[in-house]
């Protein structure tokens, strides 16, 4: 509860005191001619949500498509899941969402949820839904995505993922938290943060039975690590990382 | 009014004719007699050969018929024609009435008075029927129900036994009457045995000593109006939360389409009604009643229906059952060969459920699992058991989406051992790599899921895709499976309202054999969506859906909607319910009179369920006041592994039979059953007099049957016998009223016919 006195106020500045919230944009989805494909194990879904900036694209869209196609290509390459090969992004308010369990949500710093989207997303949550947050960093930014949460699932506060966490040892061990860097400052060698988000965290959010609802990936950028793993000049070491812990909670999100 | 024309004309009753002998007792020789009549004869014929008027030859024939007739008759009575017949003695033998003291003779159909007390007039000490017999025997009484006892006369009778027992009433009764000449039994009764012995034996005796038995029915064979719940068909044993169907087999006369209630009750708790229409006269129906087992114990349920407005026979409205409603947790191993959401949701569906216990081994990539919920580092640790022993550990399988080539040959044998042999439940799911698409077609599995599967055809890579609305079949209307509400209506609903599920195997069969559930109709046709069979000593259970997950993802599915939960919760108790340990344990009835044996039955098997013949088998009885005897169990011969003994339960109450099987110092297993002594009501279900029976008594021992209508002829026939002191009488039959018919019929029609021809 460290942020949670200066939740509302930091919210309050990152909407823009109180200004209505852009709306997403439309996703730009691929056309498929045959229809919708269906039938498939998992679908990598993106969030797509309204936030306070005023890019072009959204918050949401930050590394889209790439990172989601070739997450999705190492996915299947490291392990069996029967994956839908494309990039996949849905509303929060989409009734839709709650037919793809896993979701994806990055540069949640801006976020600015709709009533609308609250309630897809709390819907979703309760449901059964996995949430698997990425890339924001420092102070501002959390609390303006914890003020958020605290919308959405006011009564699950947020905790420090224990590094004994089943998620940590679905698929691949992972011991250590690492922060992984943007794909410019990781070819140039560093700083590995952004703005005073110094040290990663990973953070979840548990339903009432324990089980985690949401993964936070704090100060850290597993999606620009998919989307540039193929760079020989991107550490490799960080690339592993990602996908690791990317693998890692897309299966626990399948299984528990 | 047969009987009654056939003694006018006959002079004597059919009863002497059926047991007398036609003999002819003529006052000079017969030869004289007949050549007496063949000259007669001879004159009478010659005189129609000359006729004073021309006479055709069909007249001829016709008149001489007539006076051969007339001549006939006088000859015959010339011959002096009697009956022999054996008739008693006069007070020189005995004669038993049985009188049936079982509580079904109070039932009053006979106009508005009991069975009971008709008999007891029909049979008072001062009444005709006893004096009349009173003055040819020496009578002796005797009432019967359970046993058989002596009675000083039928005003004595109570109609307080619990059972009837007809054979034991009648060899007992032959026991008692061995040592004096006896006449013959008479019994008065309803003939609702409700003993299960076989009269076979009883009346190959009496038929043998020619000791015939009369019988006397009284009552009516329908008894109307009434109800009556028949033989309740409930599990032996379930685990907590199970949503239990049982069977009830419901009867009704005079009261047909009526709706009325029918209560499940635990004790004191109200367990479910239900709304059943009542079938049409002489048409038995089976209705279900549902109701979750959520007390962990023997449970003692009632099922009842209200008596109805003028009801004969208010207490066969209802029957108990004894139900074991276990807190034990099942095991069941999850086999799922890809990471798939419906790990995640059937885990989550069976959340909390301390009675479940769901082992999921997930192959996550190539030679890599994720286990979930092992017991130790140790389980599942080399991936999918190898040994039966290990596979057997479980009690249900459940197969997510994995291709058969994933298993040895000796795995696929296990897995169908495991149905059959085992006794186990196997759940196969949809997916990619199930069934025909997963190369199951031609494994041993295929036999035993009650689904028929096809490869995917030959050169079509294109993967097969629809969605399916999912339809209650009849059967799954009723199931316990696919109840998801309390009430069957408001389940079936629910049902209506669920989103389609995707398929992607195209399941469009079931076999023969096998319970469809659910179907449902997409692109190409319809579906097979869960369908179940039995095989070997188990059960299978296909569910051809690779996401019933949405039930509870979907966006119309209210977050507080227990649908999903509730279909796993079932699916998965049902899978396991009635699947059997190495040592299990039955009797012969869950409910019985103080007295009557209970068979004790156990099927003993070693780990591998093999069955043993050389164990040690006891049953220790458990009585209600916690006295314990020991019983042992003997191997049956008839089937391997079979064990059986029997005891009699003495005391009213609840008996606990604990069975332990022991081969050398080895614990083999232990087995529990339940068995509730007191009165199950027998004498009041199927309680219409049993006509047939009653007849097969007495035509089987040469008696005759009565009802209390025609009983005034009793003691004259019950005369006519053969067996105790008996005399020979010859009783003339020329004097028969039907001679005298004859004769003036012959006279007067050939008179008539002379006159109209001119010859008289």
């Amino acid at each position: 509860m460290r942020f949670g006195a200066w939740a509302p106020v930091l919210t309050l500045l990152a909407t823009g005191a109180g200004s209505p919230a852009a709306p997403p944009e439309r996703a730009p989805v691929r056309d498929f001619p045959d229809g919708y494909p269906d039938g498939r194990a998992f679908y990598f879904t993106r969030a797509v949500y309204s936030d306070a900036r005023e890019w072009r694209r959204g918050s949401w869209s930050t590394d889209y498509p790439e990172a989601d196609v070739h997450f999705v290509m190492g996915l299947e390459r490291l392990t069996g899941v029967d994956a839908f090969e494309h990039e996949h992004p849905l509303p929060l308010d989409d009734p839709d969402l709650r037919r793809f369990p896993f979701l994806y949500a990055v540069e949640v710093g801006a976020m600015a949820l709709t009533p609308a989207e609250v309630a897809g997303l709390r819907g979703y949550l309760l449901a059964g839904g996995f949430l698997f947050v990425d890339d924001f960093w420092g102070s501002y930014e959390w609390a303006n995505f914890e003020a958020q949460m605290r919308l959405v699932l006011p009564e699950h506060p947020i905790t420090e993922l224990a590094m004994d966490h089943p998620l940590l040892r679905t698929f691949y061990t992972i011991d250590e938290v690492l922060q992984v860097p943007n794909v410019w400052q990781g070819i140039r060698g560093g700083p590995t943060w952004e703005r005073d988000g110094y040290v990663p965290h990973l953070r979840g959010i548990f339903d009432e039975r324990g089980r985690l609802m949401v993964l936070i990936n704090w100060n850290s950028d597993a999606g620009d690590a998919w989307e540039h793993a193929d760079n020989p000049y991107y550490p490799l070491h960080f690339g592993n990382y990602a996908y690791r812990l990317g693998v890692n909670a897309v299966l626990y999100g399948m299984s528990r | 009014m047969g009987e009654r024309l056939f003694e006018l004309l006959f002079k004597y009753r059919p009863v002497a004719f059926e047991r007398g002998e036609l003999v002819l007792t003529p006052p000079w020789p017969l030869a004289a007699v007949l050549a007496l009549g063949g000259l007669v004869l001879a004159a009478s014929l010659a005189a129609y050969l000359r006729p004073r008027q021309p006479l055709g030859r069909r007249e001829r024939l016709g008149l001489a018929a007539l006076r051969a007739g007339t001549i006939g008759v006088l000859v015959f009575c010339l011959a002096g024609p009697a009956l022999r017949v054996a008739t008693v003695v006069p007070q020189q033998n005995f004669l038993g009435i049985l009188l049936d003291d079982s509580r079904s003779m109070r039932i009053a159909d006979q106009d508005g008075r009991s069975r009971g007390a008709v008999a007891a007039e029909a049979f008072a000490p001062e009444g005709p029927l006893l004096q009349a017999l009173g003055k040819r025997f020496k009578l002796r009484l005797f009432r019967f129900s359970e046993t058989l006892g002596r009675l000083d006369s039928a005003g004595a009778l109570g109609w307080a036994g619990r059972r009837t027992d007809l054979a034991g009433a009648l060899a007992a009764a032959q026991r008692e009457l061995a040592a004096v000449p006896l006449a013959g039994l008479v019994v008065v009764t309803d003939g609702a045995d409700n003993a299960r012995g076989s009269l076979a034996e009883p009346l190959l005796s009496l038929a043998a000593e020619r000791v015939p038995v009369h019988v006397v029915a009284v009552g009516g064979p329908v008894l109307s109006p009434d109800v009556e719940l028949g033989r309740a068909s409930a599990p032996r044993a379930v685990v907590r939360g199970t949503s239990v169907a049982v069977e009830l087999s419901l009867k009704a006369a005079g009261l047909g389409g009526r709706e009325v209630p029918l209560t499940v009750e635990d004790g004191e708790r109200l367990l479910a009604t239900t709304t059943v229409r009542l079938p049409r006269d002489g048409e038995p129906t089976t209705v279900r009643a549902h109701f979750v087992a959520d007390e962990a114990g023997p449970r003692r349920l009632r099922f009842s229906i209200p008596t109805q407005p003028g009801e004969l026979t208010p207490e066969n409205n209802a029957v108990e059952a004894v139900l074991l409603v276990e807190r034990r947790r099942e095991r069941i191993l999850y086999f799922e060969g890809e990471p798939r959401f419906e790990v995640k949701f059937l885990r989550r569906a069976i959340t909390g459920d301390e009675n479940l216990h769901v082992v999921v081994l997930q192959r996550t990539a190539e030679d890599k699992f994720l286990r979930l919920d092992v017991e130790d580092s140790t389980e599942l640790a080399a991936g999918f058991p190898r040994t039966r022993a290990e596979l057997f550990r479980y009690r249900g399988i459940v197969l997510g989406s994995v291709e058969a080539s994933f298993f040895t040959h000796d795995q696929h044998q296990m897995l169908a051992d495991f149905v059959s042999v085992r006794g186990g439940g196997l759940l196969a799911l949809g997916g990619r790599l199930a069934f025909g698409e997963g190369g199951w077609a031609e494994t041993p599995l295929a036999d035993a899921l009650p689904i028929v599967l096809e490869p995917p055809p030959a050169g079509d890579t294109t993967p097969f895709f629809t969605q399916v609305p999912v339809e209650l079949t009849p059967a799954g209307r009723d199931h316990p499976v696919t109840q998801l509400r309390a009430d069957p209506a408001a389940s079936a609903a629910r049902w209506d309202s669920l989103p389609p599920l995707s398929l992607i195997n195209p399941v469009r069969d079931a076999k023969p054999g096998a319970t469809v559930l659910l179907t449902g109709r997409g692109a190409g046709g319809s579906y097979v969506v869960l369908a179940t069979q039995r095989y070997g000593r188990g059960r299978a259970v296909a569910f051809p859906v690779q996401d019933s997950w949405i039930w509870q993802m979907h966006a119309d599915i209210p977050l507080e909607d227990q649908a999903h939960e509730a279909l796993w919760r079932q699916l998965l108790r049902f899978l396991v319910s009635e699947v059997p340990e190495p040592v299990a344990a039955q009797v012969s009835a869950d409910r019985i009179e103080p007295g009557r044996p209970v068979t004790i039955s156990a099927e003993v098997s070693d780990s591998g369920y093999m069955r043993l013949n050389g164990a040690d088998v006891r049953a220790t009885v458990v009585d209600p006041a916690g006295g314990e005897r020991q019983v042992p169990l003997r191997w049956t011969v008839r089937r391997d592994g079979e064990y059986e003994g029997t005891f009699v339960p003495t005391a009213a109450g609840l008996h606990e039979i604990r069975i332990e099987a022991r081969q050398g110092d080895a614990l083999l297993g232990t087995a529990s059953a339940y068995v509730e002594a007191g009165d199950v009501g027998a004498e009041f279900f199927d309680a219409g007099v049993q006509e047939a029976t009653l007849h097969r008594v007495a035509d089987e021992t040469g008696g005759r049957y009565y009802t209390p209508a025609t009983i005034r002829t009793l003691p004259e026939d019950v005369s006519f016998t053969e067996s105790g002191a008996t005399v020979v009488e010859h009783r003339d039959l020329w004097d028969m009223p039907i001679l005298l018919v004859l004769l003036l019929g012959f006279l007067s029609v050939e008179w008539a016919w002379r006159r109209r021809r001119g010859l008289a």
